[in-house]
């Protein structure tokens, strides 16, 4: 308990001195709790999420960092690896490739990079998998595209 | 001394069993092999139209001596105890640091990356010594180089420490004390994917090993993680396995050999190491997990089989089985003496008729008279589940039986032994026949059992072989049969207190069990023998070449193949 908060008091100092060193993420610690995070990550460029913001929600075990924090998307997406409903995510290193070593930032980055290449061959959202998986790319970007302008987009005015 | 007590058993002590209670050719052809196996010549009347080795036993007998030795090659298993396991793996260790000249620790990563084996080690060692490094996580220089400084930031709490409370593997890259310890930890408690441990940081693959254990976990972490390496010896080594007996620590190493996987654990549990069910010989392992599966597919169905009381054929009232062989004697007044497998009345079981024991065998039920097509189907399916609860009612009752006999060798040696050596005035070290007997009961009702799972799979168009079989099987059931009476009834009269009966009578108890256990004990190696060789000195239409190659004009004996699978059938039917 006295670790996980000393390491989640730490990151969020550094958070606090580092707030330009990153641009595509924002994290957020609740104003009451220091296990509840929220960050906001930009969909990388050359992708169908380009233009779009994202919004994750961190919920950090007492084990942390020992233990990975449970993360989710907040805002819809869609992408083979994220549960359409639940915004659940399919990600190795929040799972059996965890390290003590990754941060919540560090965490932010690897979805990032998952945008970027999703992994098709162990689908959450099984339409979005599909499209890919039988070649149409195409057909997948522009749903995603599509979601992305729905759902992810900065509200204008 | 004692181990005089085995070779007690001479041809003149058959003799005078055989003489004492039995008559009737069956067991002359029993007692004839025995006696043979000694030097022969000096079997009772009535055996020397056989000749000298024509018939199965005898035959079989002949090849005892060579066959033993053969076996005893091909058994080339041994029985690990914990701190067997622990010499092994030593050992293995030791050789790897001294041939590559690495840490042991080092080499017990290795060791364990390619399961244990260290000819495999030596060999992708020497072939890419660089390949292996980075493949298991040894390094031979650190992956960072951490600069001359007092204070180092911890790579999982980010604090700062001085040089002396920071660790590192062979990378360099720094935790503190207490982080190590909490991954460590945390790491051994998921489970034993801790024994392939690397460094925290997620560009490193530098592995943690047993030293850094022993070194930063807890005293219980410290023990599990010792658990799992010797566990890891055992389950991911291919020449070795645990010994399946519910709470049995000892594990099996086993050469090789081909054939026979049957083991044999210092706390008596036999298994096939192969696929570590029961031991199952002499039918295969593939034969066994069919058997396995078919009988949980029929489980429903076959419930009432395992219910340990039928109707008296006779009186039709119920009567419980509370005895291990399956002769059956109803309670007076009505006393009918029948067989707990087929109902029939007992006195029709063989020996007293010169009959042929057959309640092992499945005869279909006759088709009369025109079936439509519906009814036939039906019929058959009818005809299917029969001849399945056929055989597995008899599998089931060898069980039963086997079960009580393990309970009764159990009872014999924990309190009937010595009551037996107060009553008759005999050391107990004198009594290990009756302990023999059973042993050697419990084991018969085990190869018999199987040989019904071998008897359901048997193609039913091998007309020979079957009837061949059929044949070996029911002598064995008969005469396991009486061994298991004479050793569960007739020993009853010398077990009451008022039994002071002559030393006489005990010691012709003696004689005829021990002659018995023995005569059995040799049947039933060679049946299991006959069996794992498909019985092959049958051919398929047995039938004619039997007849063909019979002494006997009487047509009661038969030859079959070439020799070694003679038997005499006594049935004429297909003759
Ligand atoms: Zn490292
Ligand atoms: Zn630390
Ligand atoms: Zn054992
Ligand atoms: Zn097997
Ligand atoms: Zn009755
Ligand atoms: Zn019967």
């Amino acid at each position: 308990m006295q670790a996980s908060r000393a390491r989640l008091f730490k990151e969020y100092k550094e958070v606090q001195r580092e707030k330009s060193a990153d641009p595509d993420i924002q994290l957020v610690c609740d104003d009451s709790n220091i296990f509840k995070w929220t960050a906001l990550i930009k969909g990388p460029s050359e992708t169908p999420f380009d233009g779009g913001v994202f919004q994750l929600a961190f919920a950090v075990p007492e084990q942390y960092p020992l233990q990975p924090p449970q993360v989710r998307f907040l805002t819809k997406i869609f992408h083979p690896n994220v549960h359409f409903k639940t915004g659940e995510i399919c990600l190795d290193i929040l799972k059996n490739a965890w390290s003590p070593a990754w941060t919540l930032q560090s965490v932010c980055r690897a979805i990032i990079a998952l945008m970027a290449h999703p992994e098709p061959d162990s689908p959450l959202n099984c339409d979005s998998g599909n499209l890919l998986r039988s070649g149409d790319v195409r057909g997948y970007q522009s749903m995603a595209r599509m979601y992305t302008r729905l759902a992810a987009s900065p509200k204008k005015g | 001394m004692e181990s005089d007590e085995d070779n007690m058993v001479d041809a003149n002590d058959v003799e005078s069993v055989d003489d004492d209670i039995y008559s009737g050719e069956l067991e002359d052809d029993y007692y004839y092999s025995e006696a043979d196996g000694d030097g022969g010549g000096e079997d009772g009347g009535g055996d020397d139209e056989d000749g000298p080795g024509y018939d199965f036993m005898a035959e079989a007998a002949d090849d005892l001596v060579e066959d033993s030795l053969y076996w005893r090659q091909q058994q080339s298993y041994s029985i690990l105890k914990e701190d067997d396991i622990n010499q092994r793996q030593d050992d293995a260790i030791t050789r790897v640091s001294t041939v590559l000249s690495i840490p042991k620790v080092d080499a017990t990563i290795l060791l364990r990356h390619y399961n244990w084996s260290v000819s495999k080690v030596h060999d992708e060692w020497f072939a890419d010594e660089d390949g292996v490094r980075s493949t298991v996580g040894l390094l031979d220089r650190p992956a960072v180089h951490v600069s001359d400084v007092r204070e180092l930031t911890c790579g999982i709490c980010f604090e700062f420490f001085p040089r002396s409370r920071i660790v590192s593997a062979a990378c360099g890259h720094p935790f503190c004390n207490s982080c190590w310890s909490g991954y460590i930890n945390a790491s051994v408690n998921d489970g034993p994917g801790c024994l392939a441990l690397r460094c925290p940081d997620p560009s490193c693959r530098a592995a943690v090993g047993l030293d850094m254990v022993n070194m930063l976990a807890s005293d219980e972490e410290k023990e599990k993680y010792a658990r799992y390496l010797l566990r890891s010896y055992v389950e991911d080594n291919r020449k070795t396995k645990w010994c399946p007996a519910p709470g049995c620590e000892c594990a099996v190493d086993f050469a090789g050999g081909a054939g026979n996987f049957d083991v044999s654990c210092l706390c008596s549990y036999s298994f096939c190491w192969s696929c570590t069910e029961e031991a199952h010989r002499p039918v295969d392992c593939g034969t066994v997990s069919k058997w396995i599966l078919k009988n949980s597919a029929e489980s429903e169905n076959m419930n009432w089989i395992l219910a340990n009381s039928k109707p008296c054929p006779k009186c039709k009232r119920p009567i419980e089985k509370n005895q291990g062989c399956m002769h059956m004697t109803c309670t007076p007044p009505c006393k009918f003496e029948f067989c707990w497998l087929c109902l029939g009345s007992w006195s029709e079981h063989g020996e007293r008729t010169g009959g042929f024991y057959a309640c092992n065998r499945y005869e279909a039920a006759k088709q009369e008279g025109a079936y439509d097509e519906a009814e036939k189907r039906r019929e058959m399916a009818k005809n299917s589940l029969e001849r399945y609860t056929h055989y597995y009612e008899r599998w089931a009752s060898n069980q039963t039986s086997r079960q009580k006999a393990l309970a009764d060798l159990q009872q014999m040696q924990n309190v009937h032994l010595a009551k037996l050596s107060d009553i008759h005035c005999t050391p107990e070290s004198q009594l290990k026949f009756i302990t023999d007997a059973w042993l050697q009961i419990v084991e018969c009702r085990r190869v018999l059992k199987w040989t019904y799972a071998y008897g359901f799979y048997l193609p039913d168009h091998e007309q020979g072989k079957r009837q061949f079989f059929e044949y070996l099987q029911g002598e064995a059931e008969s005469g396991l049969e009486r061994l298991h009476q004479c050793a569960e009834k007739e020993l009853q009269q010398f077990l009451t207190p008022e039994a002071d009966r002559p030393l006489k009578e005990f010691e012709e108890f003696r004689t005829k069990l021990a002659g018995l256990t023995s005569v059995t004990k040799n049947y039933f190696e060679n049946l299991v023998r006959a069996l794992e060789n498909g019985l092959v000195d049958v051919d398929s239409n047995g039938s004619s070449s039997r007849a063909a190659g019979s002494k006997d004009t009487g047509g009661s004996k038969g030859r079959a193949g070439r020799g070694k699978a003679n038997v005499k059938t006594g049935r004429n039917s297909d003759d």
